[in-house]
């Protein structure tokens, strides 16, 4: 059989299983995933004592319930089935839902409030692109297949392989994926939003307002790049955090949208962005249509508010303005800064994972739980959005996050009453 | 007149949509004010102490209201006195009267306010004079005086009215339609994709590439055929 | 709660012509001819008796509304249910799920179709449609620019083309064939559109007549319960009501006595004459004659004056739409499959225009047989579906037009809706949110109160011939039923949600060879980027398969 690689935003759903996993088809980052076992949580904690799971979830819900404003953050790592209860649980104990997203492609949404998103499947790149355009991004490092599955070297059915398809890499330095390509601009750092809207400028007609050099690009340089854009019958934009990360962040790739919106009066342009974990999309998807919002959302009132710079994990523990969280799938005393990190040592904390992370050492509640895609099986969106099977190969005495969240809820409406709504 | 002090320090933010009107209110119904304590409701008089003084529209906020959210939102007219630091979304959806805060302001100042006064002896957050997420239009009206400086995001969208700030962030009157906007120190980009209005600006600041220079000012955005101004104070 | 008499009502159900006081059982979620002793019995004296509403035609699910609302946040500031017993909703015109289901069942209505499922997509719609409460569900793939299609159709394999679409219901649990702009949506991929019925697309080389025709043949060949569902070409754009009559006409070679060969949506949409937006005006006498003599059916696509979202699988229609507003834009090109785009409008009573479409939609509204039109704002292209009992009585009174026209810019030169006095009865509005829809999508368990129908049953406030110049009341009836009943659980009491309950999701079986079409299918399966083996939808909530 087939089965999905719970890795990066991919989802590579090509990959051999027959009593075990193929390497044949694994990326280094999907192998790693996929054939090496990681230090697992061994059984439900609290207060780093041995409990059973029924007990864990019990002093889980009860400090959900007592807290005044408890933050249920992380879902990027667990499928769309457990993100939904995870929504619902939000709603049920009014607390704030927020996703990886705010630390990561938060940016992206919120430019895509601006101006929407010109978009398509990874199919279009594959299969019409002939000017491929990877912004701030190093796909060869990152979402190692991204090139041979879909954007550089795959054969498609209008641009048979690389040779036809211009490949430009826009970064800072030389990437392993400007290596790939067949024009690379080095471009200053923090430049990207001066050099897109002089792009944009030139290609409206509006060469004057451009002055001679832009981030370290001569002004003939970004007449050749643009020339080079207009070229294309089909193009891709591709970006990532070298664009939402840098100097202008959300307006970065709001100027890239402009752009795209201005290439498709001349010729055909999409733009995606290079999401980072297997379902950071899902995380969104389901949060928008369960509560209107993808992440920062406040469930307070009784219903959903939404505030990017207020209800995000950073915003809200960096205020002190949380006072329980829930951690699902995510590491963030690894990757917030110190000073938020400091908070949560001062909050009880609730973990749900398979594995031990710097944030099971800052947990009062630890709850392991089956891996999603090698152990449970589920809905993943890709970085497209297109929704991919992940499937269960294996057997694991660990509950599924969806079991977990289930027994939370079922418990949450148990003490305040209801109707059984999920 | 009222004046107000918070009974405790707050575990997590109070979102308290404290107006002028309620000096005009009875005691019991000022005591009686709906205000959010995290998911909890809660009556005014639960989390601060109420005094009254004397008449006049007037709202005084003693002690530390940096963790109080909302004050000010949607009023018509009277006035609110902060001594001291203000939360996040002050004098939001604003339409009249005026507020003045005596020490720091946070983000979400004046969001799409109409009319009015805000004046901050101190320093603002990000934000001030924006619009909500997605609505296609900011401030309308009104004035926002900031002494210190602000963060990053001044006056997106914004449609008529003014705001002066000392030093700012990145990107200031994005997307402006109409209004004036006064930087006094230095800031980072202006104007980008500015219909109209006008940004004046004493030091420092980044021009996108998409103005044209022309008798000593500069006009744009080019990209969106704007007629917006921007010249140095 | 299992059995239950709803007492002394009037009830009206055009179906099984009756127009009377009659008393309406109800036993284990069905209508049963008579009751020994109910557990329950409502009083519906001075009151209407009818059945669940259906909507046609409303995008209800899947990545499109979805990315409505990510690029809409102003949209969702609008609290509707707080949490309370059951869930939060909240939107302006742009819902959340739980709030379609919710204000769905507050109006009367129990069941809804999703009209554009991208196949590629279908494991999301489902997701979604598997989270709007209370009311039963249906989804409608994509097929009018999808490539196996169009090589299908250029062959003139109409087997194969029948294998394929019983092949896609069944790995997307689809219903029925939904076209959007044939060949136009492929030729956008290359920048381009189509601007007749006989221009090609640039890969392929089919025309849309050839596309529409075929797809009839297969649909008709496999005996669908519905027919095809179509978007027609050049939608939006003045002068579009002569490509509207032509698609039309391409009906005249199929014959089915059931049920309509054709279903045009949204048809106020694609009902302009003139030239230009300068010179628009109503097309829409012309496109009812031609509806009326030709076995085909259509919904109104009514405009609410306000804000609305447009989004279409029709991706050149909706860059063209951002061009005009130049406010925000999506679009979502889908590997072989199809296209859409999203755009948001403010429909201003103050513009010609958009007053204009307001009207058109009520001229299709009452100019159509009464038997062959269906309420339906394309939601949320042309306003919210709430708004249904807004135009149900708009369609009652006269009155009620004129009062309306009185706030929105002049239209007299442009439309003949100032000059018409007909009103369409009650019972006309039962059979244009009832009967007609069940007739049309081929479900015989629903839109009506005979033996054995779904008791999807709804009371409202009104006399059964109400005083078309009493419209507030009427308005205020329709708005707020007294009780309704889904699948004989009462879900809402006095215009507000009281249960939280869970509908069907229907799809259509048929068998399919799947031998036939393995070429294909492995050929194409090289230019998607999933695998034959991953495509379609594993599992849906509670699933009604009709075979």
């Amino acid at each position: 059989m087939k089965v999905s690689c719970p890795f990066c935003g991919n989802v590579c759903d090509d990959i051999n299983f027959d009593g075990e996993v193929e390497r044949e088809k694994l990326c280094p980052l999907g192998e790693s995933k996929l054939t090496r076992e990681k230090k697992r949580i061994p059984y439900p904690m609290v207060e780093g004592e041995r409990v059973s799971y029924d007990e864990a979830i019990e002093r889980a819900v009860e400090i959900l319930l007592n807290a005044k404003r408890p933050l249920l953050y992380g879902w990027a790592s667990t499928v769309n089935e457990a993100i939904r209860l995870g929504v619902i649980l939000a709603e049920k104990v009014g607390g704030v839902y927020d996703t990886t997203s705010s630390v990561c492609h938060g940016p992206s949404i919120l430019a895509t409030i601006e101006e929407g998103l010109p978009g398509g499947t990874l199919g279009q790149a594959k299969n019409r692109a002939d000017v491929v355009v990877f912004w701030g991004c190093n796909p060869a490092e990152a979402h190692p297949r991204h090139p041979t599955r879909y954007s550089v070297m795959v054969k498609g059915f209008l641009v048979e392989g690389r040779r036809l398809r211009k490949t430009v890499v826009v970064d800072i330095r030389k990437t392993a994926t400007a290596l790939l390509s067949s024009k690379f601009y080095m471009i200053k750092p923090n430049s990207d939003f001066a050099i897109l809207t002089a792009l944009r400028s030139i290609i409206n007609g509006n060469d004057s307002a451009v002055p001679n050099e832009v981030g370290g690009l001569s002004k003939s340089q970004l007449r050749e790049f643009a020339e080079l854009l207009l070229s294309a019958k089909y193009g891709v934009i591709f970006f990532g955090m070298g664009a939402t990360h840098t100097r202008g962040q959300d307006r970065n790739v709001e100027a890239l949208i402009k752009l795209v919106q201005t290439l498709n009066r001349h010729t055909r342009y999409i733009l995606q962005p290079m999401r980072g974990h297997f379902n950071v999309t899902g995380a969104d998807a389901v949060a928008c249509w369960e509560a209107g919002y993808g992440y920062a959302i406040d469930f307070s009132r009784g219903y959903p508010r939404f505030n990017p710079t207020e209800f995000s994990a950073v915003q809200l523990l960096r205020r002190r303005d949380c006072d329980a969280m829930l951690v699902v799938g995510s590491d963030p005393v690894a990757h917030f800064p110190f000073d938020v990190v400091r908070h949560m040592a001062k909050i009880p904390v609730i973990q749900i994972d398979p594995h031990y992370n710097l944030t099971t050492k800052v947990a009062n509640v630890v709850i392991p739980s089956a891996i999603s895609g090698i152990e449970a099986e589920g809905t993943v969106y890709r970085m497209d959005g297109v929704p991919v099977r992940l499937k269960k190969f294996r057997e694991s005495e660990f509950w599924s996050d969806y079991e977990i969240l289930k027994a939370m809820l079922e418990r949450v409406v148990e003490r305040k009453g209801g109707d059984v709504v999920w | 007149m009222l004046i107000l002090r918070p009974k405790l320090s707050f575990e997590v933010h109070v979102e308290a949509e404290i107006t002028p009107d309620l000096a005009e209110m009875d005691l019991k119904d000022v005591l009686n004010f709906e205000v959010y304590y995290g998911k909890l409701v809660k009556r005014l008089g639960d989390l601060f102490d109420v005094e009254t003084v004397g008449e006049g529209k007037r709202v005084i906020l003693e002690g530390d209201f940096s963790r109080v959210k909302w004050i000010g939102k949607g009023m018509k007219d009277g006035e609110i006195v902060v001594r001291g630091d203000v939360g996040q979304h002050c004098g939001a959806y604003m339409e009249g009267g005026k507020i003045i805060v005596e020490g720091n302001a946070d983000d979400w100042l004046g969001t799409e306010m109409r009319g009015g006064e805000i004046v901050v002896k101190g320093n603002a957050g990000n934000r001030i004079g924006c619009n909500f997420w997605g609505e296609m239009e900011g401030v309308k009206g009104g004035k926002i005086i900031v002494e210190g400086d602000v963060g990053s995001y001044v006056g997106e969208k914004m449609v008529d009215g003014y705001i002066e700030v000392g030093n700012a962030g990145d990107f200031v009157g994005t997307e402006m339609k109409g209004g004036v906007i006064v930087v006094r120190g230095n800031c980072g980009y202006v104007g980008w994709d500015m219909k109209g209005g006008e940004i004046r600006v004493g030091g420092r600041f980044d021009l996108p590439p998409s103005f044209v220079e022309e008798n000593g000012v500069w006009r744009g955005d080019v990209n969106v055929g704007g007629k917006g101004v921007i010249r140095k104070l | 709660m299992v059995s239950l008499e709803v007492r002394n009502g009037f009830v009206i159900d055009p179906m099984n012509g009756v127009f009377e006081v009659k008393d309406v059982f109800v036993k284990d979620g069905r209508i049963v001819e008579s009751l020994d002793k109910p557990e329950m019995v409502v009083d519906a004296k001075g009151k209407v008796v009818v059945a669940g509403g259906i909507d046609v035609h409303a995008h209800v699910a899947g990545g499109k509304i979805n990315m409505g609302r990510k690029m809409r946040p102003e949209e969702m500031r609008y609290p509707r249910f707080k949490s309370d017993n059951l869930r939060s909703g909240v939107g302006r015109v742009l819902l959340t799920s739980p709030a379609i289901g919710y204000e769905y069942a507050r109006m009367g209505y129990t069941t809804v179709v999703e009209p554009a499922m991208p196949a590629l997509y279908s494991i999301h719609t489902h997701e979604e449609l598997d989270s709007i409460p209370i009311v039963d569900k249906m989804a409608l793939p994509l097929f009018g620019n999808w490539h196996f299609v169009f090589k299908f159709v250029k062959n003139d394999e109409i087997e194969k083309l029948s294998n394929f679409i019983a092949w896609v219901l069944a790995k997307t649990k689809g219903f029925g064939v939904k076209v959007v702009n044939p060949c136009g949506v492929e030729a956008w991929m290359f920048h381009g559109n189509v601007y007749s019925l006989n221009d090609t697309d640039p890969l392929f080389g089919v025309s849309p007549k050839e596309v529409i025709t075929g797809l009839i043949s297969a649909i008709e060949r496999l005996k669908l319960p519905h027919s095809l569902h179509i978007h027609c070409n050049l939608l939006g754009i003045p002068g579009n009501y002569e490509v509207t009559l032509e698609t039309i006409k391409l009906t005249r070679r199929f014959e089915n006595s059931e049920r309509q060969v054709m279903h045009v949506t949204h048809v106020q949409f694609n009902s302009y004459a003139g030239e230009s937006w300068k010179d628009m005006s109503s097309g829409a006498e012309f496109v009812a004659k031609e509806v009326n003599r030709n076995n085909v059916t259509v919904d109104m696509g009514q405009v609410i004056l306000g804000h609305a979202t447009t989004m279409t699988a029709d991706s050149p229609f909706q860059y063209e739409l951002f061009k005009i507003f130049k406010t925000k834009w999506s679009n979502l090109d889908v590997e072989l499959e199809t296209g859409s785009g999203i755009v948001p409008v403010y429909y201003s009573p103050k513009v010609r225009v958009h007053s204009l479409m307001w009207a058109i939609g009520l001229e299709i509204g009452l100019l159509v047989d009464v038997d062959k039109v269906v309420i339906s704002t394309d939601y949320p292209n042309g306003g919210p579906f709430y708004s249904y009992p807004y135009i149900a009585t708009l369609l009652m009174s006269e009155k009620f037009r004129e009062e309306e026209m009185k706030r929105i810019a002049n239209v007299e030169r442009y439309s003949i809706l100032p000059s018409l006095s007909e009103e369409r009865t009650l019972e006309d509005v039962v059979k244009m949110t009832r009967v007609n829809p069940a007739r049309i999508l081929g479900l015989n368990d629903r839109g009506h109160l005979g033996e054995n129908a779904k008791a999807d049953l709804v009371i409202y406030d009104l006399p059964p011939e109400p005083n078309p110049r009493d419209y507030e009341s009427i308005l205020k009836a329709l708005s707020n039923p007294s009780l309704v009943l889904k699948d004989g659980k009462i879900v809402v009491k006095e215009g507000r949600v009281v249960k939280h309950t869970w509908g069907e999701t229907i799809w259509v079986k048929r068998d399919y060879d799947e031998e036939l079409i393995g070429d294909e299918l492995e050929d194409f399966f090289n230019y998607y980027t999933v695998q034959r083996d991953n495509y379609g939808v594993p599992h849906v909530r509670r699933e009604v398969v009709l075979c």
